[in-house]
């Protein structure tokens, strides 16, 4: 056993909030199919929660008696700025994809992380952020068709009006 | 015998063949580098674009990729830490430590040559003992799989690192993720909160992504100053001594493979995982610790998922039952090529048989020639600046999740689970025995039930079953000796075992 | 790639004209198959789908939608615009999702396109089952009850509608062990792991050929082409006569509401493509009856099947909501 741990900032909280979810999640297993049979689809999830619920508990009492280690602080180590600026980044992202669509989202996302990132200059950073965005494009839309979400840009039109324009060239 | 000499060698002889089954390697080690690019979904198309052609070169185009596809994944797990599949999940704990301290290109140079040794054993016992294991996989019953995924949750000790408490959890957290959504048995739904949302369950892939893509890529932007790691490039290709060095253990861990390949319903991902679990238990004293480097970590993973290759062509050849996903897709390949695959197929067409066996073992060589030669061009996207590494990363991570579903939700996952594995990996919280979870739940949960109704729902006929069946027994005391040689218990046991006998 | 990047912002620029002077297809359709890659659905979507491409002029991307027994695929085409580029591939299983409670959407919602063909039930047995016929099968289940072992795959799959109509004539005391559709299913079966299985007849055509399963009997008034020498199951027990024909389809649908012009192309693609001599072998090979029917035959035999089927659900008691309360009529 290895005598007195130190926890890090926030630690605890998120052992805390581990064991929280956990029960909730027992809750929720439990009210699948109750103890209907050992068979029902409610017995595993029962018995995975369980599990960590008990584990969650006990990682939270070791963590409440391990002292704090004073080195470390939340807006410093864990989530500084500059990761939760990206954070947040990410979320607009997702948020923003579907309404605008898969071309200017990704090349505004690209080019502010990039920029704000590197701190190059605007040139560096929308070049690379452009030509990046089209590989990407070439590979998924064209080469595996994967349909990303168009939304204000007709890409789709555009792309079949580029494919007949080669079509009847030759 | 000269007849099947002849079938085995078409793909070798004919330039057009030769060129598809070269192409499809090459792509297919992009197409496995990139997290959030399948195999599964590359061959898919493949179905659609080959439609027209002959049955030869469509079939030589898709095996190129998938064994291609297979070995791409360790790139981007050795490079990046970020595996681009889920068989790469194990290269990546000594993978990308080696590449840490610039040695990505030993690193990618021993993945790619015991990758080929590994592919080679499972297209050799394909070749001459596909019946043979194809009625021994034939032969596992539910209480089998049941077991088969319990030795499997035990690997979360070895995948635990630090904690094996927190390992624990983070184990039977994924369990728990695997059963979200509308349960496939009896369509009741877990862990939905009623809602739309949760009905379709959580894609594994999207939390593949989120946990090992983007939470790495939040964790690095903390050294985003830190110039990047100078990777030597001088000997790439390993000398005969490390290859025979490691060979031992790669039949081992290549037997492996095959079987767990040819088992239906369990594929490269399972068994690169429990192949690194057996290289830990068998290796005394590597010459660096697992995790921070050991060239075990990557032997083993890495000829395990490339024999369980030719693993999963045995049922599919011998009975057409598919060994896992992409076989699944090239028995449909067949169909609409006008064969009927089925335990048929290899006495109406020996041909096809042999044929794809020797597509199989091209697509080994190209994996070789295209592995060895490539390394300088990708070992410079570690050299990359962060800053533009980084957004590029998160960029395709997104795309990734999107694209196995087309479904905007398995990015809400991706990102929440990105996010989460941050937070657990700054806690030290292992994020492997999440994913093992999920890629286990399903094989765990589905296979109990059928084997406890099958023994309408009695505990002591459920044993009586495991005791009288040679091989549930045998995998019943595997699990029991497992599991006790990782508690302490077994540590106090053995210490006094050896007092003894000094 | 500079020439790339050219051409396509010089398209972007000329779409909106563009867009307006061309005629449906002018984009690529998105075809949602609601099952795995590999399965029947996706086999049969991806053999007559380059067919009905040639005649549309466009393409289509296929993509698998899994999850929620196909009910994530049907949501995510109804909740897509209704305008001819978002196409659910599909198979019968939406008709029985509101009486089994498995979601408040079917076919009912969606236009259809072409129903391409059906497939026929048919019972097998494990290669050393004590029992080579139906009658036999009945026989050793009186006499061992509990002890047999039936392959389901969920309520409302074929498994559970042909058992429906076995235990709607006669007691089944029998073990039901689930699988996740008919494929790991029939893999068991070879493997002992159960001992019978409802399934389509073509998943199990080419094991009864090699002898690794033993067909029993077929669930149709006539005897299949694929297997002629397999009994019917009227020619022993005619009183299942009043359910058959019965049989998974698969069929192509688009959202209610979507232009006449876009599902007039669309039905005209599909219905030529569907008449491919390649397409028609494939079929037949795997004991599928063509079918190729739209418009009001389409609908009619969509109204049918799921008048017959819900209502036998339902005298079973399998079902979690009465097809009354959705103003399904009984036949």
């Amino acid at each position: 056993m290895t005598p007195p741990k130190t926890r890090k900032s926030g630690e605890l909280a998120f052992a805390a909030f581990l064991s929280l979810a956990s029960l909730v999640l027992l809750y929720n297993a439990y009210a699948i199919s109750g103890f209907e049979a050992l068979s029902a689809p409610g017995a595993i999830p029962m018995a995975t929660t369980l599990v960590m619920v008990i584990t969650t508990a006990i990682i939270f009492i070791k963590t409440n008696r391990a002292k704090p280690d004073g080195e470390t602080s939340f807006w410093v180590d864990i989530m500084p700025l500059r990761i939760a600026v990206v954070t947040l980044m990410l979320i607009g992202y997702a948020l923003a994809l579907k309404p605008i669509g898969f071309l200017p989202t990704s090349a505004v996302f690209l080019l502010v992380v990039i920029k704000y990132l590197s701190r190059r200059s605007w040139a560096f950073s929308i070049g690379i952020s452009l030509l990046s965005l089209v590989i990407i494009y070439l590979v998924f839309r064209i080469v595996f068709t994967v349909l990303m979400p168009a939304g204000i840009v007709p890409e789709g039109e555009a792309l079949a009006w580029v494919r007949t324009l080669f079509s009847g060239a030759n | 015998m000269f007849d099947s000499l002849m079938y085995f060698l078409t793909v070798w002889t004919q330039p057009e063949l030769l060129f598809l089954v070269g192409l499809g390697t090459l792509a297919g080690i992009y197409v496995g580098a990139i997290p959030g690019l399948s195999v599964t979904m590359a061959v898919s198309i493949l179905i659609s674009f080959t439609f027209s052609w002959d049955v030869y070169p469509a079939i030589s185009l898709m095996i190129g990729t998938y064994m291609g596809g297979v070995y791409g994944g360790s790139r981007t797990a050795i490079l990046l830490n970020i595996p681009g599949a889920p068989s790469a999940i194990a290269t990546a704990m000594d993978g990308y430590p080696m590449a840490q301290k610039g040695e990505a290109g030993v690193a990618i140079g021993v993945t790619t040559v015991m990758s080929f040794v590994g592919g080679l054993i499972g297209i050799l016992v394909l070749a001459v003992a596909a019946p043979l294991v194809s009625d021994f996989a034939l032969g596992f019953q539910p209480r089998d799989y049941m077991l088969l995924a319990v030795l499997g949750i035990l690997l979360v000790g070895s995948l635990s690192g630090g904690s094996l408490l927190k390992g624990i959890f983070a184990g039977a957290f994924g369990i728990a993720i695997g059963a979200v959504g509308m349960d496939p048995l009896t369509f009741t739904e877990r862990f939905t909160f009623d809602t739309q949302l949760m009905r379709g369950g959580v894609s594994f892939i999207a939390v593949m992504i989120g946990m090992f893509g983007v939470s790495e890529a939040l964790h690095q932007l903390h050294h985003i100053d830190t110039p990047a790691v100078k990777q030597k490039i001088g000997r790439i290709v390993p000398s005969w001594g490390v290859v025979r060095k490691y060979l031992p253990l790669s039949m081992q861990t290549s037997t492996i493979g095959v079987v767990i390949g040819a088992l239906p319903g369990t594929g490269g991902d399972i068994a690169a995982l429990m192949a690194y679990d057996h290289a830990k238990r068998v290796t005394k004293n590597p010459e660096v610790p697992f995790g921070e480097g050991a060239m075990e970590g990557l032997v083993a993973p890495e000829t395990a998922n490339n024999a369980a290759v030719g693993g999963a062509f045995i049922p599919m050849m011998t009975l057409g039952i598919p060994g896992d996903a992409v076989t699944a897709i090239m028995i449909g390949a067949l169909f609409i090529h006008g064969l009927n695959p089925g335990p048929m197929l290899m006495i109406d067409k020996p041909d096809m048989f042999w044929f794809i066996v020797g597509a199989l073992s091209l697509a080994n060589c190209f994996m070789l020639i295209f592995g060895l030669t490539g390394i300088r061009v990708f070992t410079k996207i570690v050299e990359m600046p962060r800053a533009v590494l980084i957004p590029l990363i998160l960029l395709l991570s997104i795309v990734g999740a999107y694209a196995v579903n087309n479904s905007i939700t398995d990015i809400y996952w991706m990102l929440g689970f990105g996010v989460f594995g941050y937070f657990m990996k700054h806690y030290d919280y292992p994020l492997g025995p999440v994913i093992l979870g999920v890629i286990l739940s399903r094989l765990l949960d589905d296979n109990w039930r059928r084997a406890i109704i099958s023994e309408r729902e009695s505990l002591p006929r459920f044993f009586e079953g495991i005791i009288t069946s040679p091989l549930s027994l045998t995998l019943f005391v595997a699990v029991i000796l497992i599991f006790v040689s990782q508690t302490p218990l077994w540590g106090s046991v053995k210490s006094r075992l050896a007092r003894k006998a000094a | 790639m500079s020439r790339n990047l050219i051409s396509a912002i010089v398209a972007l620029g000329l779409t909106a004209t563009v867009a307006v002077a061309q005629d449906y297809p002018t984009k690529e359709i998105q075809g949602i198959i609601q099952w795995g890659a590999g399965g029947s659905t996706d086999t049969v979507m991806r053999a007559v789908t380059p067919g009905a491409e040639g005649v549309l002029g466009g393409s289509v991307v296929m993509q698998n939608m899994t999850g929620g027994v196909g009910a994530i695929a049907l949501n995510y085409v109804a909740d897509a615009d209704a305008d001819g580029y978002t196409v659910l591939m599909g198979a019968e299983n939406p008709l029985l999702y509101k009486v089994m409670g498995l979601g408040d959407k079917d076919y009912s919602d969606f236009t259809p396109i072409n129903l391409l063909a059906r497939g026929t039930p048919i019972l097998v047995a494990g290669p050393d089952a004590p029992f080579g016929t139906y009658p036999e099968m009945l026989a050793y289940i009186q006499e061992h009850p509990g002890e047999v072992k039936f392959g389901s795959t969920g309520p409302g799959g074929l498994p559970s509608v042909v058992t429906a109509m076995i235990s709607s004539t006669t007691e089944l005391d029998v073990i039901f062990v689930p699988y996740d559709g008919d494929g790991p299913a029939l893999t068991a079966l070879q493997g002992g792991a159960i001992d019978v299985m409802p399934a389509v007849l073509g998943a199990s055509v080419e094991g009864i050929r090699a002898g690794t399963m033993k067909p029993l009997v077929v669930f149709d008034i006539e005897a299949s082409a694929a297997l002629p020498d397999v009994p019917t199951i009227t020619s022993t027990n005619p009183e299942f006569e009043a359910f058959l024909p019965w049989g998974p389809f698969f069929g192509v649908f688009v959202k209610n509401g979507t232009p006449d012009d876009a599902v007039a192309k669309l039905s005209a693609a599909y219905a030529e493509a569907a008449q491919g001599q390649d397409f028609i072998d494939l079929m037949a090979g795997r004991g599928f009856t063509m079918m190729n029917i739209s418009g009001d035959e389409a609908q009619a035999f969509l109204t049918k099947w799921q008048q017959n089927t819900a209502w036998l659900m339902d005298d079973a008691g399998l079902t979690k909501v009465s097809p009354a309360d959705f103003g399904i009529a009984r036949p």
